[in-house]
This record gives structure tokens, C-alpha cells and sequence, in this order.
């Protein structure tokens, strides 16, 4: 009730039936549509606590007959599950790190710079991002060991920092800012270098929010590449080790539900720490007016 | 005289603009290159020769493409099957992603109490490990699971599990697909409404616009930047889709969910009860296609790029 | 473009060669290594024989330990030997030169094939009949049954010497006398219809499958009758076998031998508690009683090796009867047979005491589930895509093998 009337005084109009239907309706959708997010989630950790017999009993119980807390200490004993977290962040901080850098870089030269082969070299970015991995992922492997990269950590920071994909969002950002912003400040006398730090950067907040967010969780969630790159226990990402959890106690979707909600903690502290950035954005600062 | 100095001055500008524009670059692409760009060029190379990770490479022109062409058809060879079924997943998914995400934006960029939390919610399926919601979903579309005793509850009768029925197994993917994706895209579409200035919706208003009109006469066209790069993407990764299909239903039942980037893994790492072929060669013969294809559609649409994607 | 070919094949060069190692520690690449423990067994055993090498087993993820050594292999990886899970890898890596052949070695040291019952044949390189690998461990499959429920229903235990209608009675009988399931069929095509294998001529790569009907209707009868879990919910809800028959409500299953060991340990951690024993699985008529089919699991040299000789050495050590009395000590079958050897797996600790589970130690005949060879992978692939139509239902027992036959004639060798 508190928005209608906070609304009511925004726009200057009269509280009407419209407007309160309006929003019953708005939050009945969407506490319907987060009932449909959530309810693979209520599994989850109602299977969680569960004994791995009663998972899967029909008809199945939302609550479980008694509560096995223990299964959040057992899955810490069974693997080292602390460390495979340790590796994981570490990994996903230096590629989110470097993918912002590098992207937001050579996103300013594809989206406000005009140069030869520019179309061409996007096309190359687009063209590489549409080859499934599991093409070129021989050919990469094979590279990758004959310069030493296989088995550190630094393999995938190789790989994965450099993707098209950051180019191109952060390209499609840039693209939105208006040209007038960088000829103003051309004509100021100030280099490429300076538009880039001074006026694009700070107006991409949203963006690098963005990226930010999808880089860490695409790396915290990577599994392929960890599976391929690393061999040797210790190093290993969560994703591999959750991997190997489930192979190794398959019968345990108790254990195997506890481990991939823990494996999602430190991903939604991410997100919830970088949400405020989508909202204080550019359209505060009122490039056209 | 004067043109000829006004083009050498131009050519001079241009080439230290170049240089800047590559000095740019440089970081990434140099990564780029190196990590990505020379595998995937070896790997359009090797469409054209026989290679099974050894040491032996041959020539073998036309004949990985032969191979996977031969008695093409929709119904009955590998090919066919896996681009039939790539393509309804993609027709199917891309618009109900792009509409979900879009919805779920634009009630969530207004002051909704809590938005903060819903916003969280529906990222929530995206950060999830895939492995634990396919497990989910897979006992929530069971023979005797919630989602099909809610169908029976308004009539519609399905005896079957989802991932046991060829026509429903690739609805069952589609489904997961939607449920996880929406969230990840609404990301995207919530930073793409940051841009829209206030004073267009306030200069609308002044005209008299009502809600649909602005939506679709402001925020859809200010929009257009991120639904460009949003269908992109999103038609890309449709075209790859592999990891949902792997975990759910195997490419099953029968070939009824095999995606071309299944019978690509297959066709060089084997899968569950098929045994490993590391015809690398054929394998990028069908990724070709692939390539091929989702070059075309995103030509398509950088074509079009002009036309409709609104820049400031 | 050329030169970008020819850089990366330089470079494909220069990681095959691998550099020498100074000490002779050997890596050998396995699977699900922490939870097997014959992994551990053969380590030991071998370092104490031999106290100047050490043994460093490399952990690769189960599931997709093809993918990760073929990647392994092919990018010249230092890993000296490899276990070989699928066969057709193994013929793979055969065929690029990336693991070695023993011929030589086994011409030197005089090694016995014969103990293998057979179990060494696939290993031949398919293009040059030299041998690529020996088998160290053997699984044939098995009838796991719950004595518990046996007793409950009043009724006798199966014996080695059973067909599948016996078999079927005794599922029903059981299902309805305890409410058990009587039997239980994992999602596989070997556990459903592999069985007519079995008799060493059939086989599935033949492209004749009518000899599959009997048991794909044997099989749905059971379903509809409620003596089984359905295929349809055990593939929907994920339901690992080990877990199925761990819960105590399942009198019988069919199962790779490698089953025991999980249960033997399942039984000392205190996740299952009950009875079981083993016999030979039932037989058709015509065939001999306690003939089964199974897959040996191989171990291969890298041609990358530095320490081809030192590997090869460890090889066959893992493969000849004192590496076998280790492995069988953990409750593993192993590949060499010997009186000797099934001595040692009988006294394996919590291995059932019974005489006829000690009898279905020593098989009539193993004959091998797939047989090698051009064409098999496509068949293989075939017959597993219809067996999901079969199973689920979308194709009736007689469409889906039309269908099967059908689609595997092109790759049928006439």
C-alpha cells in the first residue's frame, strides 16, 4: 500500500481501483514467479537434510521427518572442500580483474574509435564466440602445455580472461553513450586515453557491474576447463570437486544437495555486494538534457 | 597540391588513430589471439583433414563433410536430427528468455518493495551448480512429480516422466533453459534501462503518453542496444546448447534431445554408453556447420543492426 | 594459415617429447582412485617389492576419464601409464602411436597369456595385431540377491545352475510373498537384454537383435507387474544402483562384480545391513550355466613415457598373479585366474562364506560385452539410442529392435 501512495505522490495522481489493482496484481505475479525460482531451491534443502534413502521417496515430503544437520558437517570431512573453495575464489577474482581491464580497454577502441579492419576484427570476437569448446579444445590443450600452462592455476587465468564476450558487452554499453560526451572532450583536448578513464569509465558502472557479476559467476561455475587443466588434487576448483563428490557418493543426493548450497554462498554475496551498481547508473547523471 | 597534402595529413591521422585504437586493443586481443583465435583456426583447419590426437595428420578435403551430409535427413541422419532439434530449441527458447528477462527488468527497475530481494531470486538459478538443478528438475517433471500433478489438477493428463517422452524431453530442456537464463538476461536488460534517461519518460508524459505508449515508443527503442546484444548471445548459446541436454536426458530418449554440440562431444569424446571416436576431423565438419550457421543469423542481424538498434 | 598448421604441429612435436626424469617415480594415470581401494593395494605391493621406484597414481575424474586422457595423451602429457576404460580408446591410442606395444616385452620376459582367460584379446591393435595392453582386473556380471528377504518369503537361495524363466518365477514369487521388489534393473542395456552375449557367439555388434525380444519382454513384464522400479522413474530420479539394492528392499540384481566391493564397504560403514550372496547369473536354454559376459579394465604405456622399461615393469607386475592376489585381497576381481587368486578373493574380509557364492567366483566362459572392430562404436551408439526408445516406452519391443536393425546394417562388417 506504502508504493501506491509514495506513487500516487510521484506522478501527481489520484489513488484510483486501477492503480491498486495494478499492484496487487504486480506482486501477485511476482511472488508467483518466485515461488517457480525457488522451488528447485526448497528441494534442495529439504533434500539436504533428508537421509539419502528418503530423497527420493514417493510421494515426497517438503519437510523431512527429522532434521540431518550433520550432513552440512560430514560433507566438509569427506573431500577437502575448503580448499577446493580457497582455488576458486582466487581464480575467479584475477580473471574477473583482468577481463574488466582488458575488455573495457578494447571495447572503447571497438565502440567510439574509427580504425581499418575495425568490423573485420569484431567479426573475429563474434565468429570465435559461436565455435563450441569442445572443438578447439585439443588444439588449445596442446598449445597451452608446450608453453607450460598445464596444471597451475595460471592456465585458466589465460583462458579465461581474455574472452570476446566481456568485448562485446562492454562494447554494447559503450555504444549507448553518446558520442557528443567523447567529441566534447576531444575537443577539450584531451587524449583517447583520458576520454577512456575519465568520461566512458565512469559512466559504465552498470556495465562493469555486469561483467563483473558474470565473470565471477562463470568462473566460479566453469567446469570443463578446471576438469581439463587441473590433474593434481589440491588445486582443484569447486566445480571439479563437486563433481567429484557426486561421482564418488552418487547415491548421496543428501550430501551432494548440502555441497552445491554451499557452493553457492559466496556467488549471491557477489551478487548481492554489486547489485546497488545496476541502479545508480548513468541515468543519473543526464547525458542529454 | 593542397588535396594531396589534406590526404597525407588525413593518412597520417588516421594511422596514429589506428595505432591509439590498437594500442586499445592490444591487451585482450593479444590474449585473444593467442589463447583462442589460433585454436579455433586450427580447428576450421582440421574440417579438412583426419586427425585422431596423434601425431599423424592428413589431408582429407571434402570427405569429413561428406561423411556427415551423407543420406541427409531430418529424421533419420545424426545431421539432421541434431539440427532439427537445435533449431525448435532455439526458435523456441530465445523469445521466451528475451520476454521473461525484459518482464522481470522492467518490474523490477521501479520502486517495488523488495526488489533487492526479487532481483536476487531470480539470478538465484543462474549462480546454481548445474548438476544439483538438473537433478531437481528432473524429479520435479517425474511420472508422479509436482509438475505434472498441478497439469492433472487443470485436466491435462501426462503419464509419462518429461525426460522419458520424445516429444516432451526437449520442453523439459527448453524449460530449465528459460528458468535458468531469464534471471542472468534480466541482469542485463536492469543495466540496459540504466541508460534510459528520465527526461524522455518525463517529456512522454508531458505529451500525454500513456504507459504502453512510452514503453513501446521509449524504453523498447532505448532498449534496443541491449535486446541486440541480448538475442546475440542468446542465440549463440541456444546454437551450443550442450551441458543442460548432457545432464537431463543424454541426448535421449533415442535422439529425440541429441543437440549438434551433443553428436560434436560424441563424435570426439564418446558419452554414456557410447564409446569414445576421436574423429576430431568430423567433429569440426559439424561445427562448421554450426559456425556456419550462427555466423549467418548474427549477420543477419548486424545487418539490421542500422536499422533498428538505436544508438544516442 | 599454413604456417599457423605447421606452428602448431611443431609445437604438437615438441610436447610429445618429453623431458627425462632423473628419479624413477611413475605416474599412472586412473580413476576414482581415494574411493577404490585396490588403487592403494597395488601401490603398496609393488613399492615394497620394488623400494627404488615410486608409484604416483594421477586422479582423473570418472566420468570423463576418456576425454581427460585422450586430451592427455594426445598433448604428450608426462603421465607414464594409463588404466584404459573403454576399449575403443584403447584401440584410439593403439592406432596414433600413443601408447606403446608390448609384443617386444612380452616376448622377453615370457610373459603367460593363457591366465587371462581370454581377457587379453581385445587389447590386440585392431590395424597391427601387436598387443597394446594387459588386463589387470576382470568384472563379469553377477546376481547379487538379499538372503534377508529369501528367508522372509520362505524360499530357497538361487544356485549357479538357474534359467531366466526360473529366475522371473522367483522375482514374482518373492514381490509378492515380502512386497519387495523381487528384482532390480539398472537403466544400462547390460543389465536389461545384454544377456544373450553370454553364450560367446551372439553379439551386439552382429546387427541382428531379435535375440534381445526374450528379455526386453521379460523385462516389461516385470515393470507392469510392479516386480521392478520403473526405467522411466530410476532414470527421472537418478537412482544409482548401489544406493537401490543398499536399501534392503530389492531380493535380486544383476551386476557388474565390481558391485561387491562397493557393498562389502557399504556393510562395514554401517550404510546397508543385511545378508547377500552371489551366483552366476541365470542362463538360456542351450547355454552353459555360469557363462556371463564382462570387460576387463587395461593398463597401457604412454609412448610419452621416459621410463618405457621401468613402466613396463610395473605392468606386468600389476597384471601377473602376485599383483591379482593384491588386487583380489580389496575384494576386486582381477583379470589373471588362478585357484590361487579366487582363494584370496573368497577370504577377502565381509565377502558372503556360502559355498555356491564362492563357486560363481570361477565363471564358465566370459565373453567379452562389446567385441572390437570397425563399425562397433556407430552400433554401439545405435543400439543404445533405441534401447532408450525401448525402455521408455516410445517404440514397442518389436519397432525398436526393426530399428535397431535397421540403423546398424550400415556398419554391420558382411
Amino acid at each position: 500500500m506504502t508504493t501506491v501512495v509514495t506513487k500516487k505522490k510521484h506522478t501527481g495522481k489520484k489513488l484510483t481501483v486501477g492503480h491498486v489493482i495494478g499492484t496487487i496484481f504486480k506482486y501477485a505475479f511476482l511472488l508467483a514467479l518466485t515461488v517457480i525460482a525457488l522451488i528447485p531451491f526448497v528441494w534442495m534443502i529439504s533434500s539436504s537434510l533428508k537421509t539419502s534413502v528418503d530423497v527420493f521417496s514417493i510421494p515426497m515430503k517438503w519437510i523431512p521427518e527429522t532434521f540431518h544437520w550433520e550432513n552440512y558437517t560430514q560433507i566438509w570431512e569427506k573431500v577437502p572442500l575448503l580448499a577446493y573453495f580457497k582455488n576458486t575464489a582466487i581464480l575467479a577474482v584475477i580473471v574477473t580483474f583482468m577481463q574488466i581491464l582488458t575488455s573495457s580497454f578494447a571495447a572503447y577502441a571497438f565502440a567510439k574509435m574509427n580504425f581499418r579492419g575495425r568490423d573485420l576484427l569484431f567479426m573475429c570476437y563474434i565468429g570465435t564466440i559461436a565455435v563450441p569448446w569442445q572443438v578447439y579444445m585439443v588444439p588449445q590443450f596442446i598449445m597451452m602445455r608446450s608453453i607450460g600452462l598445464y596444471d597451475t592455476i595460471w592456465a585458466l587465468v589465460a583462458l579465461q580472461s581474455f574472452s570476446a564476450f566481456g568485448v562485446f558487452l562492454m562494447r554494447q554499453f559503450y555504444m549507448g553513450i553518446p558520442n557528443d560526451l567523447s567529441e566534447a572532450a576531444r575537443i577539450d583536448g584531451l587524449s583517447e586515453y583520458g576520454i577512456w578513464a575519465r568520461i566512458v569509465l565512469p559512466l559504465s558502472k552498470p556495465a562493469i557491474a555486469t561483467l563483473c557479476i558474470f565473470t565471477f559467476v562463470n568462473t566460479w561455475n566453469d567446469y570443463m576447463g578446471p576438469m581439463i587443466y587441473l590433474t593434481t588434487d589440491i588445486r582443484k576448483t569447486i566445480q571439479v570437486g563437486l563433481r567429484r563428490f557426486i561421482q564418488a557418493y552418487s547415491a548421496d543426493y543428501n550430501l551432494i544437495m548440502a555441497a552445491s548450497l554451499c557452493s553457492l554462498l559466496p556467488v549471491t554475496i557477489v551478487f548481492l555486494f554489486l547489485q546497488r551498481y545496476f541502479i545508480e547508473g548513468i541515468a543519473t547523471t543526464g547525458m542529454k538534457g | 597540391m593542397t588535396k594531396s597534402v589534406g590526404k597525407r595529413k588525413m593518412g597520417k591521422l588516421e594511422r596514429r588513430n589506428t595505432l591509439i585504437a590498437y594500442s586499445f586493443l592490444a591487451p585482450n586481443f593479444i590474449g585473444f589471439v593467442v589463447f583462442t583465435l589460433i585454436p579455433v583456426l586450427f580447428s576450421i583447419v582440421l574440417a579438412f583433414m583426419n586427425w585422431s590426437g596423434g601425431s599423424n595428420i592428413t589431408w582429407a578435403g571434402l570427405d569429413n563433410f561428406k561423411l556427415i551430409f551423407k543420406d541427409f535427413s531430418f529424421t533419420k541422419s545424426n545431421l539432421g536430427i541434431a539440427l532439427k532439434n537445435t533449431v525448435y530449441y532455439t526458435v523456441a527458447t530465445v523469445p521466451i528468455t528475451i520476454a521473461c528477462a525484459l518482464g522481470l527488468a522492467l518490474v523490477l527497475n521501479k520502486a517495488v518493495k523488495g526488489a533487492k530481494f526479487f532481483r536476487a531470486v531470480f539470478f538465484f538459478p543462474y549462480v546454481a551448480s548445474l548438476v544439483a538443478i538438473c537433478v531437481c528438475w528432473n524429479f520435479l517433471l517425474m511420472k508422479t512429480g509436482p509438475v505434472n500433478q498441478v497439469l492433472s489438477f487443470f485436466g491435462i493428463n501426462i503419464t509419462k516422466s518429461w525426460t522419458s517422452s520424445r516429444d516432451l524431453a526437449i520442453w523439459a530442456i527448453i524449460i530449465v533453459s528459460v528458468w535458468r537464463n531469464a534471471g542472468y538476461y534480466m541482469v542485463m536488460y536492469l543495466a540496459g534501462l540504466q541508460g534510459v534517461p528520465a527526461e524522455l519518460y518525463e517529456a512522454a508524459t508531458m505529451d500525454g503518453a500513456n504507459g504502453w505508449q512510452k514503453f513501446t515508443k521509449v524504453t523498447l527503442p532505448m532498449l534496443t542496444p541491449t535486446t541486440f546484444f541480448v538475442s546475440i548471445m542468446l542465440v549463440i548459446s541456444c546454437f551450443k546448447i550442450y551441458d543442460v541436454v548432457a545432464i537431463m536426458t543424454q541426448g535421449g530418449p533415442g535422439r529425440s534431445t541429441k543437440m549438434l554440440v551433443t553428436y560434436i562431444f560424441e563424435l570426439s569424446f564418446g558419452g554414456e554408453g557410447i564409446a569414445t571416436s576421436a574423429q576430431y576431423g568430423v567433429a569440426s565438419a559439424v561445427s562448421m556447420v554450426l559456425l556456419a550457421i550462427v555466423l549467418l543469423v548474427t549477420y543477419i542481424q548486424f545487418r539490421g543492426e542500422k536499422k533498428w538498434v538505436n544508438y544516442m | 594459415m599454413k604456417k599457423l598448421v605447421a606452428g602448431l604441429l611443431a609445437a604438437m612435436m615438441v610436447a610429445t617429447m618429453a623431458p627425462a626424469m632423473a628419479e624413477t617415480t611413475l605416474k599412472v594415470a586412473g580413476w576414482d582412485i581415494s574411493s577404490t581401494p585396490y588403487y592403494t593395494a597395488i601401490k603398496e605391493g609393488y613399492e615394497a617389492a620394488n623400494p627404488d621406484v615410486t608409484i604416483e597414481w594421477v586422479d582423473l575424474a570418472s566420468q570423463d576419464y576418456n576425454v581427460k586422457a585422450s586430451t592427455m595423451l594426445s598433448g604428450g602429457d608426462t603421465t607414464d601409464l594409463y588404466c584404459v576404460k573403454e576399449l575403443s580408446d584403447m584401440q584410439n591410442w593403439a592406432k596414433e602411436g600413443l601408447i606403446v606395444s608390448m609384443d617386444e616385452y612380452i616376448k622377453a620376459d615370457g610373459t603367460d597369456m593363457t591366465k587371462y582367460a581370454g581377457m587379453d584379446s581385445c587389447y590386440v591393435g585392431l590395424t597391427d595385431g601387436q598387443q597394446y595392453a594387459l588386463p589387470f582386473r576382470a568384472d563379469y556380471w553377477v546376481m547379487f540377491y538379499n538372503k534377508d528377504l529369501f528367508d522372509q518369503a520362505g524360499m530357497d537361495y538361487p544356485t549357479n545352475d538357474w534359467t531366466w524363466d526360473e529366475y522371473a518365477q522367483m522375482a514374482r514369487d518373492i514381490h509378492e510373498k515380502t512386497g519387495a521388489y523381487g528384482t532390480h534393473y539398472h537403466t544400462w542395456l547390460s543389465c536389461v537384454a545384454n544377456w544373450s552375449v553370454c553364450d560367446g557367439v551372439n553379439t551386439l555388434a552382429d546387427g541382428e537383435y531379435s535375440d534381445l525380444k526374450y528379455f526386453y519382454n521379460l523385462y516389461q513384464s516385470l515393470e507392469d507387474e510392479g516386480v521392478c522400479m520403473s526405467y522411466d522413474e530410476l532414470k527421472a530420479s537418478g537412482l544409482h544402483y548401489s544406493g537401490a539394492f543398499a536399501q534392503g528392499n530389492i531380493a535380486m540384481m544383476p551386476m557388474g562384480y565390481w558391485y561387491a566391493s562397493t557393498l562389502i564397504g557399504y556393510i562395514k560403514d554401517g550404510t546397508a545391513s543385511m545378508n547377500w550372496g552371489i551366483v552366476a547369473v541365470p542362463h538360456q536354454e542351450g547355454v552353459a550355466a555360469g557363462s556371463s559376459f564382462g570387460s576387463p579394465t587395461g593398463i597401457a604405456i604412454s609412448n610419452a613415457s621416459a621410463n618405457k622399461d621401468e613402466a613396463w615393469k610395473f605392468a606386468a607386475w600389476m597384471c601377473s598373479e602376485e599383483g591379482a592376489k593384491a588386487i583380489a585381497a580389496t575384494g576386486t576381481r582381477p583379470a589373471y585366474v588362478s585357484e590361487a587368486v579366487a582363494t584370496v578373493l573368497a577370504a577377502a574380509d565381509g565377502f558372503p562364506t556360502d559355498e555356491n557364492s564362492k563357486a560363481a567366483l570361477l565363471p564358465t566362459s566370459i565373453a567379452l560385452e562389446w567385441p572390437i572392430g570397425e563399425g562397433v562404436n556407430e552400433i554401439k551408439t545405435i543400439v543404445n539410442e533405441e534401447h532408450t526408445l525401448i525402455m521408455t516406452r516410445e517404440l514397442t519391443v518389436d519397432e525398436g529392435i526393426a530399428e535397431m536393425e535397421e540403423r546398424a546394417a550400415e556398419y554391420v562388417k558382411k
